[in-house]
């Protein structure tokens, strides 16, 4: 089955867009930290599988955009538009103008659905705009609810890079959930902290060291889109325990989850790229822990880097990749934030992608949504809009949310011949499916 | 040495306190003139003395089947009177829809839509936001739910659901204020202009609420926005030939069918201004309603300009050059409107203005008559006398505006009209309730209070009503406002820039 095929399998769909509940005010802004603008290019695309049962069968589109509105006068922001200073710096003012819903349907059945291909199931599911070409009229944030053949539904939730990192994007669409089940918000929701447009230091450009872990692109304009990527396919591969634990009692103890798994597909991505354009430098992403009941909109990320000096990563042990990979980040996290100018908000990075990067999606609570009590039966997570050299991101508890320390996930973000050739790398070295 | 002039607020007083006598004394004319009579007839008695008077009684001759027939004639004399009299027609209470927060539509958004809409050019979308911007709405005006849809799925179903979702959330509210059982309601009238199915909507009313057998149901469609004052009138009659009854008024407008998708400017208004609303209103002629009643309805004067081409066309549905049907509004609406109200208080006037007032526009009439070529302008009677509160439909900023300066009003007598078409848009026939609803809820209403209700409609037609408040209404008010009543009143810019 082609990847039109499945596109084509979703069909009738109806556009619709739902506002908070209370006025936010005349001139309410979001300023958008610098941190928010580095990162603007870069979408966050998840889908939802929920089975059917009766609870999801009795539910319908009134009843699932009931909660909303009191959901987003919790989330103001995401339902404002951007706009410009006179300088040109970005921001979002919060006009209430709110999310968009898409309601579609799906000729296949859940269980059908499930065996397509990763990189061509989640897409059709979700809304894949990005912010532009007119700004002032692009929503930030997009939710699609997809009926299947059996009853079924596949909700799909798009999420601009620019409001924040996937943390608070997951904390978010879960307290929809959470109003969905009919409990009340919780009181510890802390409210936006007023982002009281502070001095910035002027800075001069050229700053004193270019960060390793960014890429500056062509100025993006209005259309915040990565200008010239190539397509890139998404791939899931689940680390059980055991072989995790293998992993890492045989080389080493200390070495944390994440760090192992970044390693091993550092080590198997070199080898597929050998005599390519190999990954010497890589970028780590770590989320600051934050308050789960925070409606904090914010990226919260510590960006490093990893180099290898002179050796191919290839031709290291994976051990000494892990250690490397554990001891010798460089954090980058302040060079980044001063690369932007601090007026203009210019110029315009990748993050994801401008080396092979590695995230750890530690602290995204994708099991956070359930539909009144019910779980879904997978989650498909995604970042879109990933510069070249590609994306893992790594998932402590597995992406798949359907109960069971099935062990963690890597969702890979390669172009396609690669995902390939690098299965072939683990079954053939390590012995992974 | 000349005499110093009176300070101006003492001179002010003095004129303050000659007019109040000279109002006083036309308005009580009759007993002025009846006290003489009586104060000579007194003085002429006592000076002939008791024996007199009974002598003179006695020559008279006056049997007693002559006293007694003439007590009889009396009786029935009184009787036939006070049968004849109308029955009155309280009001026991007033329920409007209160919108739910999910439909809410903020002018970002009608924007947006209006941009993302295919059938829309950009002069269409650029003209809506135009008027939106100086259109006197604010941010919580709802539209149902089938128009948040890119484009609108105005589909029939989505209209009784709409229907149903308005009319029996005001009555849910109306029947929990009154504690009415739906079996005591005698009389259903709903008026609803644009959206009539069958079964009608009396009919949805009936079935919901399981209404007697014997129920006498009306649904007024077609009559515009000034239906809602012509559903009191057919109930007022109905009540006038059914003693000791109940009836149920509703009045809606349901918006989701009339989404006019064209570019014809003269039709895009409807869409910009039209918002989702509904009132249920109980009236009655039971005399024990009395007691609880809020109002006592005292007139209502209907005033149907259509016998003119020019105000029959004035509001008229049609189809466009693409064969979209809308509302075309033209462009002598104003002038249209001056006209029937003044119509309308041509006929209202002498009911209600004080004497002097009437007077005084007699003679300026006659003045003009007189002297038709001095050009003196028609005195308009000064209606502040008259009223205390007025409930002006809430079409749009420039009826109301019309309205203020034609009736000479100040700007607090129009405040309750601006801030319900701020808050719930131009809800159509419902929006003089909200209205009212906004008089009580920020504790304005006073027993004796009256008050009138204009309402314009297509046809052309103008409406009044005049009301009478019966009792304190306390503060605070379970309404649509009494969640928002707090922030109220706003001031209203000309211009909302949008961008």
């Amino acid at each position: 089955m082609g990847v039109n095929s499945d596109a084509a399998a979703v069909y009738g769909h109806k556009l619709s867009t739902v506002v908070p509940g209370s006025v936010s005010g005349e001139t309410v802004v979001h300023e958008l930290a610098d941190m928010d603008l580095v990162m603007k290019l870069h979408y966050v695309r998840t889908v939802y599988y929920f089975q059917q049962s009766e609870t999801v069968d009795g539910l319908t589109i009134v009843d699932l955009k009931k909660p909303m509105f009191r959901w987003l006068t919790s989330y103001y922001p995401v339902t404002g538009r951007i706009r410009r200073t006179e300088a040109g710096r970005p921001l979002v003012k919060c006009n209430d103008c709110g999310v968009r819903i898409v309601e579609a349907n799906c000729c296949r059945t859940l269980e059908e659905w499930l065996q397509v291909p990763h990189s061509a199931r989640w897409r059709p599911l979700v809304p894949d705009k990005v912010l532009g070409p007119d700004l002032r009229f692009s929503p930030m944030v997009y939710v699609q609810f997809t009926k299947f053949q059996c009853g079924g539904m596949a909700i799909g939730y798009s999420w601009s890079h620019v409001l924040g990192d996937p943390v608070a994007g997951t904390n978010c669409i879960n307290l929809w959930g959470q109003l969905l089940a009919g409990n009340p918000p919780p009181k510890s929701l802390l409210p936006h902290s007023a982002r009281t447009p502070t001095a910035r230091p002027a800075r001069q450009p050229p700053v004193s060291a270019t960060p390793l872990s960014v890429k500056q692109v062509e100025p993006a304009g209005d259309l915040w889109l990565i200008a010239d990527a190539c397509k890139m396919a998404t791939d899931s591969i689940t680390i059980t325990e055991s072989r995790l634990k293998h992993l890492q009692s045989e080389k080493l103890n200390s070495v944390p989850a994440f760090e192992m798994i970044s390693a091993l597909f550092w080590h198997c991505l070199a080898s597929v790229r050998r005599g390519g354009r190999e990954p010497r430098v890589v970028t780590i992403c770590r989320h600051k822990p934050r308050a789960k009941k925070c409606a904090e909109l914010s990226n919260e990320q510590m960006i490093s880097t990893v180099s290898t000096s002179h050796a191919s990563p290839a031709d290291l042990d994976l051990a000494e990749l892990a250690l490397l990979v554990s001891k010798q980040k460089v954090d980058e996290t302040t060079l980044v934030e001063e690369s932007i100018d601090g007026d203009g908000g210019k110029p315009d990075f990748v993050v994801y992608g401008a080396n092979l990067t590695f995230v750890d999606m530690e602290g995204v609570d994708l099991s956070g949504l359930d539909i009144k009590g019910e779980k879904p039966v997978q989650v498909d997570s995604v970042i879109d809009g990933v510069g070249d050299e590609g994306a893992v991101l790594v998932f402590p508890q597995g992406a798949d949310a359907g109960g069971g320390s099935k062990g963690p996930a890597a969702v890979l973000i390669l172009p396609e011949d690669q995902i390939l050739k690098l299965r072939e790398v683990l079954k053939r070295e390590f012995d992974m499916a | 040495m000349p005499a110093e002039p009176l300070p101006q607020f003492l001179s002010s007083i003095k004129l303050k306190y000659v007019k109040l006598g000279y109002q006083y004394l036309a308005s009580h004319m009759l007993t002025f003139l009846l006290i003489p009579v009586m104060v000579a007839a007194f003085l002429e008695a006592a000076k002939i003395g008791p024996d007199e008077l009974v002598s003179l009684w006695r020559s008279l001759g006056i049997n007693a089947i002559h006293a007694l027939c003439t007590v009889l004639l009396l009786v029935v004399v009184a009787t036939a009177y006070f049968m004849s009299r109308p029955r009155p027609v309280y009001l026991v209470d007033y329920a409007c829809f209160q919108p739910a927060r999910n439909c809410r539509v903020p002018f970002a958004t009608f924007f947006e839509h209006a941009r993302l809409m295919p059938f829309f050019d950009e002069k269409s979308v650029r003209f809506q936001v135009r008027i939106l911007e100086r259109s006197g709405l604010g941010e919580e005006t709802c539209l149902p739910p089938a128009n948040h849809y890119i484009p609108p799925c105005p589909s029939m179903e989505a209209s009784r659901a709409e229907a149903q979702l308005v009319i029996f959330s005001a009555i849910d509210d109306l029947i929990a204020k009154t504690g009415l059982k739906p079996k005591d309601i005698d009389i259903l009238v709903v008026n609803c202009s644009l959206f009539s199915p069958t079964p009608s909507l009396s009919a949805m009313i009936v079935n919901k609420y399981k209404l007697r057998s014997n129920i006498m149901s009306f649904n007024l469609s077609g009559m515009g926005c000034s239906a809602g004052l012509i559903s009191v009138d057919l109930a007022r009659d109905l009540l006038q030939a059914h003693p000791n009854s109940y009836a149920l008024v509703v009045s809606t407008e349901i918006i989701t069918p009339n989404y006019y998708a064209g570019n014809e400017r003269s039709m895009l208004l409807p869409n910009c201004l039209f918002r989702m609303g509904a009132a249920a209103v109980l009236l009655s002629n039971r005399r024990r309603e009395r007691a609880r009643a809020k109002y006592r309805l005292l007139h209502v004067v209907r005033t149907h300009k259509g016998a003119d081409d020019r105000a029959y066309r004035c509001v008229y549905e049609e189809e466009d050059v693409d064969g979209n049907s809308g509302i075309r509004l033209s462009k002598d609406l104003m002038a249209i409107a001056g006209e029937a109200l003044r119509s309308n208080i041509t006929t209202v006037g002498p009911l209600v203005l004080p004497v002097t007032e009437q007077l005084r526009f007699l003679a300026s009439l006659v003045a003009r008559r007189l002297l038709r070529s001095r050009g003196w302008k028609p005195y308009i009677p000064d209606f502040k006398r008259a009223f205390e509160h007025f409930c002006i439909h809430a079409g749009g900023r420039a009826v109301i505006d019309e309205l203020q300066l034609n009736l000479r009003l100040s700007a607090a007598h129009v405040e309750a009209s601006r801030m319900a078409l701020h808050r719930f848009g131009n809800t159509s026939s419902s929006s003089l309730w909200y209205e009212l609803g906004y008089i009580e809820a920020k504790g304005r209403m006073r027993p004796g209070d009256r008050v009138w209700m204009i309402g314009f409609g297509s046809g052309f037609k103008c409406n009044s009503a005049v009301w009478r408040c019966l009792r304190t209404v306390s503060t605070p008010v379970d309404g649509p406002w009494s969640d928002s009543i707090h922030r109220y009143p706003v001031h209203i810019p000309e211009v909302v820039k949008l961008l």
